[in-house]
């Protein structure tokens, strides 16, 4: 199976070097996206320079580590999100009869990948870690790459449980579109900024804060104010991302038993 | 042209209907929406508390103005001249020419009927989100001034929209150059965030770009960053800009259904 998924993978990036312009094209696209984002951020926060002790420097990072898990999820598990897509249009049934894991054959569905936004985020991160003065040591290079894949896992699970849903309720267009950018409003903040409750959940329901804000509190020397535990939690995120990618898909599980198809 | 009315009010229905349909949707939509209002409370509430707030808008101002713009964006952001799109796609907009009507029109009414759909939603919207928010409300004449302001911006949207639709007959390839300018104009309309907020030169750009028309005339009318005395000087630059855009419009049509007439030889 990991040959396959290797090989897979080689086609890929082969495919990706036949068609450079378009990787232009999108790589600019989502070079809008974003610096719409972080424009609004600057903004805002030109007049208004402390986000509860964060400079825009500080916040900017934050969004940088948040944006380097989504891309690496978007980059790897894109094919997740789809799910629902297949079911509604009947081709769910064929990873079925196969003799293969269906997740593996959701993650290895044929299609165009271009890592556009990977490669921006990793920038992005660069650039924010060298306008916060982060000091780069040994404990930074190994941690952010396992942050970001605990991010990244993080969003799997989501995206996970958001593709069993749709093996019991057919049309959730509206509920992925929500829950992607609800993700991406209250990654946006140090968590903070919002109520107790709100913190909670973030922290230990859909443990969004683990993404970005318990490492970038680590990384950034900053005590959380938000739930006062200590910043080195935000170590753990690969541990976390795991834990809830585990959970998800055991609900997963029982949804493929579940599942019945649409008889489209 | 004589235009009749009737066909136009019946399309108009039909879009609504076809829109209440989607219930389940409708709720997840409302249910985004608290949660928006939510982050944006927090996150200004957060903001005045450690940092010198800005003179012409408290606290209070930008909470309103914040929530204000979230319940116009459920309007402003149906897009009935999609179709346009998708017609062209599928060549069923030649069937369309053929018929006795006009097809901007059309466009317009079946947008028309979506966007009443969800001006019902704002009602329930407006219950939900004052749970978690006080909003301010203005005197009768400046709702007056921010109503008119709003029908003026809604018609700017439509137009700047029914433009982007209209690139479908050139290339297909629109989607990118819709959701630039999508994005773009989320920011530069000063639906995120007020345009006061932008320093310097940036300030008198923004202000001086025809997005500012769509959100945030209305809303610093209500708000009161506008006061009385430029209501009049702001809505006239508002109508500049509808009318200039639809002058573009309606040239933009004439060669793109010249086109099809060609193209279908």
């Amino acid at each position: 199976m990991l040959r396959a998924y290797l090989q897979y993978w080689r086609i890929n990036f082969l495919t990706l070097l036949e068609y450079r312009a378009n990787f232009v094209m999108w790589f600019f696209f989502t070079i809008i996206y974003h610096g719409v984002a972080l424009a609004a951020l600057y903004v805002t926060m030109r007049q208004f320079p402390s986000m509860n002790g964060w400079s825009f420097r500080e916040v900017f990072f934050l969004y940088a580590l948040w944006m380097c898990g989504h891309e690496l999820h978007n980059t790897l598990f894109f094919t997740v999100v789809s799910v629902p897509d297949y079911v509604r249009e009947g081709r769910f049934d064929r990873f079925l009869v196969r003799p293969l894991d269906a997740l593996f054959q959701v993650l290895t569905v044929p299609q165009q990948i271009v890592p556009d936004g990977l490669v921006l985020a990793v920038a992005t991160l660069v650039v924010a870690t060298t306008a916060t003065h982060v000091r780069v040591d040994w404990i930074f290079l190994i941690f952010v790459p396992l942050v970001v894949l605990g991010g990244a896992l993080i969003d799997l699970g989501i995206s996970l449980t958001v593709a069993t849903i749709s093996f019991w309720f057919v049309r959730v267009d509206t509920l992925r579109w929500v829950v992607m950018s609800l993700e991406q409003d209250f990654t946006r903040y140090p968590i903070s900024i919002y109520t107790r409750g709100v913190r909670i959940v973030l922290t230990f329901v859909f443990p969004f804060a683990f993404m970005n804000y318990f490492p970038a509190s680590y990384f950034l020397q900053k005590s959380d104010t938000g739930l006062h535990l200590s910043p080195a939690i935000g170590l753990l995120t690969p541990v976390i991302g795991a834990a809830w990618l585990a959970a998800s898909y055991a609900f997963w599980l029982v949804g493929l038993r579940h599942y019945q198809g649409t008889g489209s | 042209m004589r235009v009749r009315v009737a066909p136009y009010v019946e399309f108009a229905k039909k879009a609504f209907a076809r829109e209440a349909t989607y219930r389940m949707e409708v709720l997840t939509e409302i249910g985004s929406l608290v949660l928006r209002v939510y982050i944006l409370r927090s996150l200004w509430t957060a903001l005045y508390a450690q940092n010198a707030a800005p003179i012409n808008l408290p606290l209070h101002g930008m909470i309103t103005y914040a929530t204000v713009a979230m319940l116009m964006s459920l309007i402003l952001e149906v897009d009935g001249t999609r179709l346009i799109r998708e017609k062209v796609r599928e060549g069923t907009i030649a069937t369309d020419l053929m018929k006795p009507i006009s097809v901007p029109l059309y466009f317009f009414s079946d947008g028309i009927g979506q966007t009443l759909l969800h001006a019902v939603l704002v009602v329930p919207s407006l219950f939900c989100a004052l749970l978690l928010v006080r909003i301010d409300v203005p005197s009768p004449a400046t709702i007056a001034a921010f109503a008119l302001s709003f029908v003026i911006g809604y018609g700017v949207n439509f137009f700047l929209n029914f433009l982007m639709n209209s690139i479908a007959f050139w290339t297909l390839e629109t989607f990118a150059a819709q959701l630039i300018v999508r994005w773009a104009s989320d920011l530069l309309s000063g639906q995120i965030i007020p345009l006061t907020l932008f320093p310097g030169i940036f300030g008198r750009i923004v202000f001086g770009l025809p997005f500012a028309a769509i959100y945030s005339t209305p809303l610093l009318i209500y708000v009161g960053v506008i006061p009385s005395s430029q209501w009049a000087l702001s809505i006239a630059l508002q109508a500049v800009w509808l009318v200039a855009f639809a002058a573009i419009a309606s040239v933009v049509w004439r060669a793109a259904s010249n086109r099809v007439i060609v193209q279908g030889g």
